[in-house]
Protein backbone atom coordinates (compact mmCIF):
# COMPACT_ATOMS: atom_id res chain seq x y z
CA UNK A 1 0.00 0.00 0.00
CA UNK A 2 1.10 3.39 -0.91
CA UNK A 3 0.66 6.27 1.05
CA UNK A 4 -2.10 8.53 0.05
CA UNK A 5 -3.52 5.62 -2.72
CA UNK A 6 -7.17 5.63 -1.74
CA UNK A 7 -6.95 8.95 -2.33
CA UNK A 8 -4.74 8.78 -5.67
CA UNK A 9 -7.63 5.96 -6.78
CA UNK A 10 -10.41 8.26 -6.42
CA UNK A 11 -8.57 11.25 -8.04
CA UNK A 12 -7.66 8.62 -11.41
CA UNK A 13 -11.30 7.85 -11.47
CA UNK A 14 -12.26 11.58 -11.23
CA UNK A 15 -9.78 12.31 -14.20
CA UNK A 16 -11.27 9.50 -16.35
CA UNK A 17 -14.73 10.88 -16.20
CA UNK A 18 -16.79 9.41 -12.79
CA UNK A 19 -17.75 12.18 -10.98
CA UNK A 20 -19.31 10.07 -8.43
CA UNK A 21 -15.43 9.37 -7.01
CA UNK A 22 -14.99 13.29 -6.63
CA UNK A 23 -18.41 12.86 -3.88
CA UNK A 24 -16.45 10.83 -2.07
CA UNK A 25 -13.50 12.96 -1.63
CA UNK A 26 -15.85 15.64 -1.37
CA UNK A 27 -17.80 13.87 1.67
CA UNK A 28 -13.70 12.64 3.26
CA UNK A 29 -12.36 16.25 3.59
CA UNK A 30 -15.66 18.65 3.53
CA UNK A 31 -14.75 18.81 7.30
CA UNK A 32 -11.57 19.56 7.79
CA UNK A 33 -11.91 21.84 4.67
CA UNK A 34 -14.27 24.04 6.46
CA UNK A 35 -12.61 24.11 9.65
CA UNK A 36 -9.43 25.06 7.70
CA UNK A 37 -11.56 28.03 6.29
CA UNK A 38 -12.88 28.98 9.40
CA UNK A 39 -9.19 30.47 10.35
CA UNK A 40 -10.22 33.50 7.81
CA UNK A 41 -13.80 33.87 8.37
CA UNK A 42 -15.64 34.10 11.17
CA UNK A 43 -19.04 32.63 9.70
CA UNK A 44 -19.57 28.43 9.15
CA UNK A 45 -21.95 29.05 6.53
CA UNK A 46 -19.45 31.60 4.80
CA UNK A 47 -16.81 28.85 5.70
CA UNK A 48 -18.86 26.51 3.91
CA UNK A 49 -19.37 28.78 1.06
CA UNK A 50 -15.61 29.45 0.38
CA UNK A 51 -14.96 25.73 0.66
CA UNK A 52 -17.65 24.98 -1.93
CA UNK A 53 -15.73 27.27 -4.33
CA UNK A 54 -12.64 25.34 -3.26
CA UNK A 55 -13.97 22.11 -3.85
CA UNK A 56 -15.11 23.37 -7.25
CA UNK A 57 -11.81 24.93 -8.23
CA UNK A 58 -9.76 21.73 -7.47
CA UNK A 59 -12.75 19.54 -9.36
CA UNK A 60 -11.99 22.00 -12.86
CA UNK A 61 -7.67 21.74 -11.96
CA UNK A 62 -7.89 18.51 -11.55
CA UNK A 63 -6.64 17.22 -14.85
CA UNK A 64 -3.34 18.85 -13.94
CA UNK A 65 -2.81 16.98 -10.56
CA UNK A 66 -0.36 14.57 -11.46
CA UNK A 67 -0.34 13.08 -7.94
CA UNK A 68 3.66 14.75 -6.96
CA UNK A 69 2.07 15.55 -3.82
CA UNK A 70 -0.63 14.19 -1.78
CA UNK A 71 -4.49 15.05 -2.78
CA UNK A 72 -5.03 16.79 0.62
CA UNK A 73 -2.09 19.10 0.47
CA UNK A 74 -3.21 20.18 -2.88
CA UNK A 75 -6.55 20.67 -2.11
CA UNK A 76 -5.46 22.64 1.34
CA UNK A 77 -3.36 24.93 -0.99
CA UNK A 78 -6.15 25.75 -3.04
CA UNK A 79 -8.47 26.49 -0.08
CA UNK A 80 -6.01 28.47 1.45
CA UNK A 81 -5.60 30.34 -1.25
CA UNK A 82 -9.44 30.48 -2.36
CA UNK A 83 -10.25 31.93 1.60
CA UNK A 84 -7.68 34.70 1.27
CA UNK A 85 -8.95 36.02 -1.93
CA UNK A 86 -12.40 36.02 -0.05
CA UNK A 87 -10.95 37.77 2.66
CA UNK A 88 -9.41 40.70 0.66
CA UNK A 89 -12.42 40.77 -1.59
CA UNK A 90 -14.79 41.11 0.90
CA UNK A 91 -12.17 43.35 3.05
CA UNK A 92 -12.59 41.62 5.96
CA UNK A 93 -9.22 41.03 8.30
CA UNK A 94 -8.20 37.61 8.89
CA UNK A 95 -8.89 36.23 12.16
CA UNK A 96 -5.74 35.53 14.46
CA UNK A 97 -5.85 32.17 15.05
CA UNK A 98 -4.57 32.71 18.61
CA UNK A 99 -7.07 34.81 19.78
CA UNK A 100 -9.31 31.81 18.84
CA UNK A 101 -7.49 29.24 20.91
CA UNK A 102 -7.37 31.74 23.76
CA UNK A 103 -10.51 31.46 23.86
CA UNK A 104 -12.69 29.02 25.66
CA UNK A 105 -14.07 26.54 23.45
CA UNK A 106 -17.84 26.99 24.95
CA UNK A 107 -17.63 30.97 23.83
CA UNK A 108 -15.70 30.31 20.73
CA UNK A 109 -18.58 27.90 19.78
CA UNK A 110 -21.58 30.37 20.59
CA UNK A 111 -19.53 32.69 18.47
CA UNK A 112 -20.25 30.61 15.69
CA UNK A 113 -23.27 30.35 16.37
CA UNK A 114 -24.66 33.72 16.86
CA UNK A 115 -23.15 34.54 13.24
CA UNK A 116 -24.45 31.14 11.53
CA UNK A 117 -27.33 30.96 9.20
CA UNK A 118 -28.82 27.89 9.60
CA UNK A 119 -31.88 26.88 11.56
CA UNK A 120 -32.51 26.10 14.71
CA UNK A 121 -33.55 22.38 13.59
CA UNK A 122 -29.67 22.07 12.01
CA UNK A 123 -28.05 23.10 15.43
CA UNK A 124 -29.70 20.50 17.52
CA UNK A 125 -28.92 18.13 14.73
CA UNK A 126 -25.16 18.78 14.82
CA UNK A 127 -25.49 18.50 18.83
CA UNK A 128 -27.46 14.94 18.59
CA UNK A 129 -25.04 14.16 16.06
CA UNK A 130 -21.70 15.25 18.43
CA UNK A 131 -23.39 13.75 21.41
CA UNK A 132 -24.14 10.37 20.12
CA UNK A 133 -20.97 9.70 18.24
CA UNK A 134 -19.51 10.68 21.87
CA UNK A 135 -21.41 8.43 23.69
CA UNK A 136 -20.50 5.59 21.39
CA UNK A 137 -17.06 6.05 21.79
CA UNK A 138 -17.27 6.13 25.35
CA UNK A 139 -19.63 2.77 25.25
CA UNK A 140 -16.69 1.69 23.08
CA UNK A 141 -13.95 -1.54 24.51
CA UNK A 142 -10.93 0.11 25.65
CA UNK A 143 -8.92 -1.55 23.02
CA UNK A 144 -11.28 -0.29 20.14
CA UNK A 145 -11.24 3.17 21.47
CA UNK A 146 -7.60 3.26 21.94
CA UNK A 147 -7.31 2.36 18.35
CA UNK A 148 -9.90 4.81 17.22
CA UNK A 149 -8.59 7.88 18.97
CA UNK A 150 -5.43 7.33 18.42
CA UNK A 151 -6.03 7.00 14.46
CA UNK A 152 -8.29 10.03 14.36
CA UNK A 153 -7.17 12.22 17.13
CA UNK A 154 -3.60 12.05 17.24
CA UNK A 155 -3.48 10.85 13.09
CA UNK A 156 -1.50 8.05 13.77
CA UNK A 157 -0.80 5.01 11.31
CA UNK A 158 -1.69 1.12 11.59
CA UNK A 159 1.91 0.58 11.72
CA UNK A 160 2.48 3.18 14.42
CA UNK A 161 -0.68 2.43 16.51
CA UNK A 162 0.24 -1.66 16.22
CA UNK A 163 3.39 -0.21 17.93
CA UNK A 164 1.79 1.38 20.83
CA UNK A 165 -0.64 -1.19 21.43
CA UNK A 166 1.64 -4.06 20.99
CA UNK A 167 0.22 -6.22 18.42
CA UNK A 168 -0.49 -7.02 14.97
CA UNK A 169 -1.27 -4.57 12.28
CA UNK A 170 -4.25 -6.71 11.49
CA UNK A 171 -5.71 -6.73 14.85
CA UNK A 172 -5.44 -2.66 14.22
CA UNK A 173 -7.04 -2.58 11.25
CA UNK A 174 -10.09 -4.93 12.77
CA UNK A 175 -10.30 -2.65 15.83
CA UNK A 176 -11.28 0.51 13.83
CA UNK A 177 -13.42 -1.07 11.77
CA UNK A 178 -15.29 -2.65 14.70
CA UNK A 179 -15.01 0.77 16.02
CA UNK A 180 -16.51 2.87 13.17
CA UNK A 181 -19.23 -0.07 13.13
CA UNK A 182 -20.32 0.15 16.23
CA UNK A 183 -20.68 4.18 16.31
CA UNK A 184 -22.06 3.99 12.98
CA UNK A 185 -24.81 1.78 13.94
CA UNK A 186 -25.92 4.65 16.62
CA UNK A 187 -25.47 7.24 13.63
CA UNK A 188 -27.40 5.65 11.12
CA UNK A 189 -30.12 6.07 13.43
CA UNK A 190 -29.73 9.90 13.88
CA UNK A 191 -29.64 10.58 9.94
CA UNK A 192 -31.62 8.48 9.02
CA UNK A 193 -34.40 8.65 11.79
CA UNK A 194 -33.65 11.16 14.19
CA UNK A 195 -34.44 14.22 12.55
CA UNK A 196 -35.59 13.12 8.87
CA UNK A 197 -32.74 15.77 7.59
CA UNK A 198 -30.36 12.29 6.50
CA UNK A 199 -30.64 13.80 2.87
CA UNK A 200 -28.53 16.56 4.02
CA UNK A 201 -25.45 14.54 4.99
CA UNK A 202 -23.42 15.35 1.56
CA UNK B 1 -23.72 -5.03 4.10
CA UNK B 2 -20.08 -7.50 3.18
CA UNK B 3 -18.28 -6.97 6.29
CA UNK B 4 -15.04 -7.52 4.04
CA UNK B 5 -16.43 -4.77 2.22
CA UNK B 6 -16.87 -2.25 4.95
CA UNK B 7 -13.43 -3.07 6.72
CA UNK B 8 -11.86 -2.73 3.24
CA UNK B 9 -13.79 0.72 3.52
CA UNK B 10 -12.41 1.55 6.66
CA UNK B 11 -9.08 0.84 5.90
CA UNK B 12 -9.01 2.76 2.29
CA UNK B 13 -10.50 6.07 4.80
CA UNK B 14 -7.35 5.50 6.59
CA UNK B 15 -4.83 5.28 3.22
CA UNK B 16 -4.18 1.81 4.51
CA UNK B 17 -5.36 -0.40 2.03
CA UNK B 18 -3.52 -1.49 -0.79
CA UNK B 19 -3.30 -0.03 -4.02
CA UNK B 20 -5.01 -2.14 -6.22
CA UNK B 21 -8.11 -3.26 -3.71
CA UNK B 22 -7.98 1.05 -3.67
CA UNK B 23 -8.82 0.63 -7.20
CA UNK B 24 -11.12 -2.04 -7.03
CA UNK B 25 -12.96 -0.26 -4.08
CA UNK B 26 -12.91 2.98 -5.11
CA UNK B 27 -15.35 2.31 -8.41
CA UNK B 28 -17.38 0.67 -6.52
CA UNK B 29 -17.85 3.66 -3.98
CA UNK B 30 -17.95 6.15 -6.62
CA UNK B 31 -21.14 4.15 -7.66
CA UNK B 32 -22.85 2.68 -4.34
CA UNK B 33 -24.68 5.22 -2.75
CA UNK B 34 -25.07 3.49 0.76
CA UNK B 35 -21.51 2.43 0.76
CA UNK B 36 -20.65 6.13 -0.07
CA UNK B 37 -23.54 7.59 2.97
CA UNK B 38 -21.01 5.24 4.73
CA UNK B 39 -18.20 6.93 4.16
CA UNK B 40 -19.34 10.58 4.30
CA UNK B 41 -20.66 8.68 7.98
CA UNK B 42 -16.65 7.57 9.14
CA UNK B 43 -15.81 11.49 7.77
CA UNK B 44 -18.51 12.66 10.35
CA UNK B 45 -16.74 10.56 13.26
CA UNK B 46 -13.67 12.20 12.47
CA UNK B 47 -14.62 15.70 13.14
CA UNK B 48 -16.33 14.39 15.96
CA UNK B 49 -13.21 13.02 17.38
CA UNK B 50 -10.69 16.00 16.56
CA UNK B 51 -13.85 18.61 18.24
CA UNK B 52 -13.80 20.79 15.04
CA UNK B 53 -15.67 23.05 16.57
CA UNK B 54 -17.72 25.61 14.34
CA UNK B 55 -17.98 23.12 11.45
CA UNK B 56 -21.60 21.97 10.95
CA UNK B 57 -21.24 18.03 10.48
CA UNK B 58 -24.88 17.86 8.88
CA UNK B 59 -24.03 20.56 6.52
CA UNK B 60 -25.05 19.95 2.72
CA UNK B 61 -21.60 20.65 1.36
CA UNK B 62 -21.10 17.72 -0.49
CA UNK B 63 -24.64 17.79 -2.37
CA UNK B 64 -24.06 21.55 -3.14
CA UNK B 65 -20.59 20.57 -4.68
CA UNK B 66 -22.51 17.91 -6.80
CA UNK B 67 -25.31 19.87 -7.89
CA UNK B 68 -22.60 22.54 -9.19
CA UNK B 69 -20.99 19.58 -10.71
CA UNK B 70 -23.99 18.32 -12.81
CA UNK B 71 -23.40 21.20 -15.01
CA UNK B 72 -19.84 20.23 -15.40
CA UNK B 73 -18.39 18.57 -18.37
CA UNK B 74 -16.76 15.51 -17.02
CA UNK B 75 -12.95 15.49 -17.12
CA UNK B 76 -12.64 12.32 -19.23
CA UNK B 77 -14.89 13.87 -21.66
CA UNK B 78 -14.27 15.72 -24.51
CA UNK B 79 -16.02 18.47 -22.70
CA UNK B 80 -13.27 19.09 -20.22
CA UNK B 81 -10.55 18.85 -23.28
CA UNK B 82 -10.62 22.72 -22.88
CA UNK B 83 -8.45 21.97 -19.54
CA UNK B 84 -6.27 19.30 -20.88
CA UNK B 85 -5.52 20.94 -24.27
CA UNK B 86 -4.41 24.39 -22.55
CA UNK B 87 -2.27 22.27 -20.36
CA UNK B 88 -1.18 20.64 -23.02
CA UNK B 89 -0.12 23.20 -24.92
CA UNK B 90 1.30 25.22 -22.53
CA UNK B 91 4.78 23.77 -23.03
CA UNK B 92 5.58 25.40 -26.59
CA UNK B 93 4.52 28.73 -25.60
CA UNK B 94 7.75 29.84 -23.96
CA UNK B 95 9.85 28.50 -26.79
CA UNK B 96 7.16 30.42 -29.09
CA UNK B 97 7.73 33.69 -27.45
CA UNK B 98 11.47 32.91 -27.70
CA UNK B 99 11.40 32.52 -31.17
CA UNK B 100 9.24 35.35 -31.79
CA UNK B 101 11.83 37.48 -29.39
CA UNK B 102 15.00 35.86 -31.40
CA UNK B 103 13.17 37.07 -34.61
CA UNK B 104 12.38 40.45 -34.06
CA UNK B 105 15.59 40.48 -33.07
CA UNK B 106 16.96 39.36 -35.70
CA UNK B 107 15.49 41.81 -38.44
CA UNK B 108 16.32 45.04 -35.95
CA UNK B 109 20.07 43.80 -36.37
CA UNK B 110 19.47 43.20 -40.34
CA UNK B 111 17.86 46.03 -40.29
CA UNK B 112 20.61 48.27 -38.40
CA UNK B 113 22.82 47.05 -41.01
CA UNK B 114 21.68 47.69 -43.74
CA UNK B 115 21.60 51.00 -42.58
CA UNK B 116 24.93 51.67 -41.57
CA UNK B 117 27.91 52.08 -43.57
CA UNK B 118 29.28 48.63 -43.16
CA UNK B 119 30.37 48.42 -46.73
CA UNK B 120 32.68 51.52 -47.14
CA UNK B 121 29.83 53.93 -48.59
CA UNK B 122 28.54 56.12 -46.56
CA UNK B 123 24.42 56.41 -46.56
CA UNK B 124 23.01 58.92 -49.25
CA UNK B 125 22.46 61.40 -46.46
CA UNK B 126 25.70 61.03 -44.99
CA UNK B 127 27.66 61.13 -48.40
CA UNK B 128 25.34 64.46 -49.35
CA UNK B 129 27.16 66.15 -46.22
CA UNK B 130 30.64 64.84 -46.08
CA UNK B 131 32.27 66.42 -48.89
CA UNK B 132 32.01 69.62 -47.19
CA UNK B 133 33.29 68.08 -43.63
CA UNK B 134 37.08 67.94 -44.25
CA UNK B 135 36.75 65.38 -41.22
CA UNK B 136 34.43 63.00 -43.09
CA UNK B 137 36.50 63.27 -45.90
CA UNK B 138 39.53 62.01 -43.78
CA UNK B 139 37.49 58.99 -42.04
CA UNK B 140 35.85 57.93 -45.32
CA UNK B 141 39.48 57.93 -46.86
CA UNK B 142 40.66 55.93 -43.73
CA UNK B 143 38.03 52.97 -43.72
CA UNK B 144 37.76 53.09 -47.38
CA UNK B 145 38.50 48.88 -47.44
CA UNK B 146 35.32 46.96 -46.64
CA UNK B 147 37.54 44.70 -45.10
CA UNK B 148 37.33 46.18 -41.84
CA UNK B 149 34.35 46.85 -41.00
CA UNK B 150 34.28 46.73 -37.53
CA UNK B 151 36.27 50.68 -37.31
CA UNK B 152 33.25 52.02 -38.90
CA UNK B 153 31.30 51.85 -35.47
CA UNK B 154 34.02 53.48 -33.66
CA UNK B 155 35.32 57.42 -33.19
CA UNK B 156 37.85 57.46 -36.26
CA UNK B 157 41.57 57.57 -35.26
CA UNK B 158 43.07 61.16 -35.76
CA UNK B 159 44.53 61.11 -39.10
CA UNK B 160 47.63 63.23 -39.90
CA UNK B 161 46.60 65.50 -42.87
CA UNK B 162 48.80 65.66 -45.89
CA UNK B 163 50.50 69.50 -45.45
CA UNK B 164 48.47 71.10 -48.15
CA UNK B 165 50.47 73.08 -50.41
CA UNK B 166 48.97 76.05 -52.10
CA UNK B 167 50.05 76.62 -55.80
CA UNK B 168 51.84 79.87 -56.39
CA UNK B 169 49.61 81.30 -58.37
CA UNK B 170 46.82 81.18 -55.91
CA UNK B 171 49.06 82.31 -53.23
CA UNK B 172 50.32 85.83 -55.63
CA UNK B 173 45.92 86.42 -56.22
CA UNK B 174 46.17 86.36 -52.84
CA UNK B 175 48.49 88.49 -51.52
CA UNK B 176 47.55 91.23 -54.51
CA UNK B 177 43.97 90.90 -53.61
CA UNK B 178 44.85 91.96 -49.70
CA UNK B 179 48.03 94.23 -50.43
CA UNK B 180 45.82 97.49 -49.51
CA UNK B 181 45.92 95.70 -45.79
CA UNK B 182 49.57 94.65 -45.54
CA UNK B 183 52.36 96.83 -45.76
CA UNK B 184 55.03 97.15 -48.30
CA UNK B 185 57.77 95.41 -46.07
CA UNK B 186 55.46 92.74 -45.28
CA UNK B 187 54.27 91.98 -48.52
CA UNK B 188 57.93 91.52 -49.48
CA UNK B 189 59.00 89.54 -46.75
CA UNK B 190 56.12 87.19 -47.57
CA UNK B 191 56.70 86.64 -51.01
CA UNK B 192 60.57 86.25 -50.57
CA UNK B 193 59.80 83.29 -48.03
CA UNK B 194 57.26 81.69 -50.82
CA UNK B 195 59.92 82.09 -53.51
CA UNK B 196 62.98 80.24 -51.52
CA UNK B 197 60.40 77.44 -50.61
CA UNK B 198 59.79 76.84 -54.06
CA UNK B 199 62.59 74.83 -55.82
CA UNK B 200 63.97 76.36 -58.99
CA UNK B 201 61.45 79.18 -58.41
CA UNK B 202 61.92 83.06 -59.69
CA UNK B 203 64.01 85.66 -57.90
CA UNK B 204 61.73 88.13 -55.38
CA UNK B 205 61.97 90.99 -57.52
CA UNK B 206 60.57 88.91 -60.67
CA UNK B 207 57.69 87.71 -58.44
CA UNK B 208 56.78 91.43 -57.78
CA UNK B 209 57.25 92.68 -60.83
CA UNK B 210 54.39 90.43 -62.01
CA UNK B 211 52.49 90.81 -59.08
CA UNK B 212 53.08 94.85 -60.00
CA UNK B 213 51.42 93.84 -63.58
CA UNK B 214 48.90 91.80 -62.59
CA UNK B 215 47.48 94.37 -59.82
CA UNK B 216 48.10 97.00 -62.69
Amino acid sequence: MGADASDLSLVRRVQRGDKGAFDALVLKYQHKLVKLVMRYVRNPAEAEDIAQEAFIKAYRALPQFRGDSAFYTWLYRIAINTAKNAVVSRDRSPIDYDLDRNTSDESYDMQGRMKDSETPEGLVLTDEIRSTVNAAIDALPEDLRTAIVLRELEGLSYEEIAAAMDCPVGTVRSRIFRAREAIDRRLREVFEGGLGRAEELG
Amino acid sequence: MNEELDSQLSAMFDDELPTAECELLARRLSRDEQLKARWGRYAVMGAVIRAERGVRLNAPLAGRVSAVLVAEPSLGSGGTGRVVRRGGLRWWQPVAATGLAAGVAAVSILWLRAQLPLSGKPPAALAAVSPALPGAAVVKASTGSAGRPGESYVVPHPQVLAPVVVPSTELANYVVAHSMFSTPVARRNLLSAFMASEPGGTGPEEVLDDVKRAAQ
